[in-house]
């Protein structure tokens, strides 16, 4: 692995120590844990009483109330879970484009995030979009331990979903780091991503040359995935034809997002550090 | 063609065109740079994928800006001179205003000849500066300096024609020093020069007149005879030949004579006649010829002024003596109410408006004769003699503020003061007993210098008919005059004191209204030497120099190109600026 992404995991690892997840309520379940569930469970936390039902466990009977009253009444209590995040990354080639920071700051954002969720006793997979989606060695463990986290693929993520899906957990947190710039339908991914989970975010890393193009002059623009390359002309109207284009391309993603009931944010790579505040404000980060 | 060779400066800036044009193709060249998708560039998407394109140079408009501000410092470092005619030397142009200039020759007069040639010379070879010089009478600048043809066309409707005579020379002398000796001048007239040979390289003298046949009406007048009027009317024939024209007199809409009037070549024909003072108008008119402007006058009725006088002699004698003369004369009105003039022998102060001739008596009187000292210039003394006369007068000195007309060695006889008011006292030192003065043709003399004095001192106009050009006295009251002219415009003068000179620049009745008053008087163009087409001619005489003109000529022009550059890169900031500069 690129020696610049370790460190780059190593910064957001330290940098997630500020941070804890957020969990939405409603994402509050899961495998049995330590933090309380929304369900009633066999925790030693009473949360109510109901009467009792045939299959109950005869063990939580509240005999006392049975003595005083001859019903039988069962003692609920409540559910001790542990909630998940499934982490998604853009492996295209894109998240690693020359001259920029997105590479490092996607590792050192998903090691943010990983941190974080470790910080709200969550437990973690980090998926890595390429040939299928992966999930990447040792990403249970510390994010400095991930091992292949490599930004080189060729294909999108939306592509990636029809190679070889993840399999998320049911219910769990889902955060997507990407650039998003492919076209297409973003609805067509984000009902795959918030199929069966309690929350979606999505963040939209983008580098400073994707959000401001070089000013005037000849350019022979070449995708990095694909190797396509165009020439063009850059003057004011260029320019603004090009702002013009990526607000469009950010409000189609904006629409989806509230469609399917995700949140979504903008962070520029090389101003990552002070991008900070607004995941706090999309209440995806707390403070630890 | 410019000479780079020849010019260090512009070979150098030449090779920076290459060098710029070298620029731009390096410039142009696409540069590459890696994207992260596609998808935001699709506005310009041109796929590669269809094969090798032969793509046309693409060179932005600041490009060309730059090529062409390079071009003009290359043409500028080469020092180029300006050598169209349009630098030639300043020009000043003499219009002859004289009436002769309407001559008409296959329905074109000589004036718009002059001004159809004006005007191919200013398409053709316009001066850098022009004025306008209008000879009439007197030369006059027409307006501000012209650069063009539509500014010089402006100006030319204050070119009428009208003047009865044109001081061309006295033009070209205020042409020659306005011009300073550098300008060139232009005569644009109807006849040849005094001297045909022109000297002054600096005069070209153009004609457009031709010699034309013209019977003209050369004089006009109507004076006061008795109770009616006396016309003169003076008909030249201005050709080689014997000719024949009508002529109808009219006084208002009745005819007053019309007949065949037929007059010897070079010949004149005096007509004389009398019509009533009543009669309005009168209008003179010949047929039709190549000068239509002399063929026609209008005579008003002459202004018959009369004085009120009033004689208040003690003396019968004198006052009989008096009161003859003053019939006499023929001006004194019948009524002596509010009088003009008083005649009396003492000093008394009049609080009127009227003047006094104090007519002293002195009992011991000394007869004075010849010589004696008139002063000729005094409207008094007008056509006296006083030869042979004995004059009885005491021998007295003037008093302080009077002014003798006439004297017998030291002995005032006639002495003039004027008032505060404006008002005339005279003193006549003159006892008849011992006189001949009354019985010599001086006496009424005197007399009708007097009564024409005191005309003359009233308000209104001092004659009802007068030539084209001269000025016309009017004395006022001192309220607004307004003059309203043939032709409908309208000078007003506020608020005059005294008398007035108004101008005729056009021929007609013109009414002058002072207050309540309204007066009117004719002009007409009469000019025997205008009239007279004989002498007119077309033809160029002298001409402007051409090899002075081409040291005066040749400036240099490096100015105009440095400023097209800077304008030029002045317009390369604005599209960078503005991001305007692309394609």
């Amino acid at each position: 692995m690129d020696p610049a992404i370790r460190q780059a995991l190593r910064d957001g690892e330290r940098l997630g120590g500020r941070y804890a997840l957020q969990i939405p309520q409603v994402a509050a379940s899961g495998w049995t844990g330590s933090r309380s569930g929304r369900r009633a469970g066999s925790s030693i936390d009473f949360q109510d009483y109901r009467e009792y039902q045939p299959g109950d466990d005869l063990r939580f009977i509240d005999w006392g109330i049975y003595a005083r009253s001859d019903r039988l009444t069962v003692k609920l209590f409540r559910e001790e879970v542990t909630p998940h995040l499934d982490l998604i990354l853009d492996g295209s080639r894109s998240m690693n484009l020359e001259h920029t920071a997105k590479a490092r700051a996607t590792a050192s954002l998903a090691a943010l995030l990983a941190t974080a969720a470790a910080h709200a006793q969550c437990t973690q997979a980090v998926w890595l979009s390429g040939e299928g989606f992966q999930r990447l060695p040792n990403d249970t463990l510390a994010p400095s331990a991930w091992d292949r986290l490599e930004l080189n693929s060729q294909r999108t993520p939306e592509q990636s979903f029809e190679i070889l899906p993840p399999r998320f957990r049911r219910l769990g947190v889902r955060l997507l780091v990407s650039d998003l710039l492919w076209p297409g339908n973003p609805l067509t991914l984000l009902r795959r991503l918030r199929d069966g989970a309690a929350a979606l975010f999505v963040i939209q890393l983008l580098g400073r040359d994707d959000v401001n193009p070089p000013e005037h002059g000849n350019l022979r623009a070449v995708d990095c995935e694909t190797g396509e390359e165009t020439e063009v002309y850059i003057d004011a109207t260029v320019a603004k034809q090009y702002a013009g284009n990526l607000a469009q391309l950010q409000q189609s993603w904006d629409d989806g997002c509230r469609q399917c009931g995700a949140r979504m944010i903008t962070l520029v790579a090389e101003d990552f550090e002070k991008s900070l505040p607004a995941l706090e404000a999309i209440q995806l980060l707390a403070p630890a | 063609m410019i000479p780079f060779l020849t010019y260090p400066l512009a070979l150098m800036a030449l090779a920076s065109v290459p060098a710029l044009a070298a620029i731009y193709i390096l410039r142009n060249r696409f540069r590459r740079q890696p994207v992260s998708s596609l998808v935001l560039w699709r506005f310009h998407a041109q796929s590669k994928s269809g094969g090798a394109k032969i793509h046309r140079l693409q060179l932005p408009l600041i490009f060309f800006l730059e090529l062409l501000g390079l071009l003009l410092l290359v043409v500028a470092a080469a020092g180029p001179h300006w050598l169209l005619p349009q630098s030639t030397r300043p020009l000043i142009v003499i219009l002859d205003d004289s009436f002769s200039m309407r001559a008409v020759r296959d329905r074109v007069s000589a004036q718009a000849r002059a001004a159809d040639f004006l005007e191919k010379l200013f398409r053709r070879q316009p001066p850098p500066s022009t004025r306008f010089i209008l000879a009439g009478t007197q030369p006059r600048l027409l307006g501000a300096s012209v650069r063009s043809w539509p500014e010089a066309a402006q100006l030319l409707p204050q070119w009428k024609c009208w003047s009865p005579g044109a001081a061309i020379d006295s033009a070209i002398a205020l042409a020659a020093e306005f011009g300073r000796q550098q300008a060139n001048i232009l005569v644009l007239t109807d006849h040849n020069p005094a001297d045909e040979k022109i000297s002054n390289p600096r005069l070209e003298w153009r004609a457009f007149g031709s010699p034309l046949d013209n019977l003209a009406i050369i004089n006009a007048s109507r004076t006061a005879f008795g109770s009616q009027d006396r016309c003169l009317l003076e008909i030249a024939n201005y050709s080689g030949e014997a000719r024949s024209a009508k002529l109808l007199v009219q006084a208002g809409s009745n005819d007053v004579q019309r007949s065949i009037l037929t007059i010897g070549a070079h010949g004149q024909e005096r007509l004389i006649f009398n019509i009533p003072a009543v009669a309005p108008v009168l209008r003179a008119s010949l047929d039709f010829d190549a000068l239509a402007e002399d063929n026609e006058v209008q005579l008003l009725p002459p202004i018959r002024k009369r004085v009120r006088v009033q004689v208040a002699l003690t003396n019968a004698a004198w006052n009989n003596l008096a009161s003859h003369t003053l019939e006499a004369t023929g001006l004194r009105a019948a009524i002596s109410d509010n009088p003009e003039l008083v005649i009396r022998e003492s000093d008394t102060i009049s609080s009127s408006n009227s003047w006094n001739l104090r007519w002293l008596s002195p009992a011991g009187a000394t007869a004075y004769v010849d010589p004696f000292i008139l002063d000729h210039s005094h409207p008094l003394a007008e056509g006296l003699t006083l030869e042979g006369v004995v004059w009885a007068a005491a021998a007295l000195t003037n008093a302080p503020g009077e002014v003798p007309v006439m004297l017998a060695g030291n002995v005032p006889l006639l002495t003039a003061r004027e008032d505060a008011l404006g008002r005339r006292h005279l003193t006549l030192n003159f006892n008849p007993e011992l006189s001949t003065l009354q019985n010599t043709p001086d006496w009424p003399i005197l007399f009708w210098n007097l009564l024409q004095w005191r005309i003359a001192g009233s308000p209104g106009l001092k004659e009802s008919n007068t030539r084209l050009g001269t000025e016309v006295e009017f004395k006022t009251t001192g309220e607004p005059v307004t003059v309203i002219r043939p032709d409908d415009t309208t000078a007003v003068f506020p608020k005059t004191g005294g008398d007035l000179a108004l101008e005729t620049p056009v021929p007609g009745l013109y009414t002058v209204v002072a207050g309540a008053v309204t007066n009117r008087f004719a002009v007409n163009p009469l000019a025997a030497d205008e009239s007279d087409l004989s002498r007119c001619a077309t033809g160029q005489w002298g001409a402007w120099g051409e090899e002075t003109e081409r040291r005066f000529e040749e400036t240099s022009a490096v100015w105009m190109f440095g400023l097209a550059a800077l304008a030029i890169l002045v317009t390369h900031l604005y599209l960078l600026a503005a991001g305007k500069g692309g394609r």
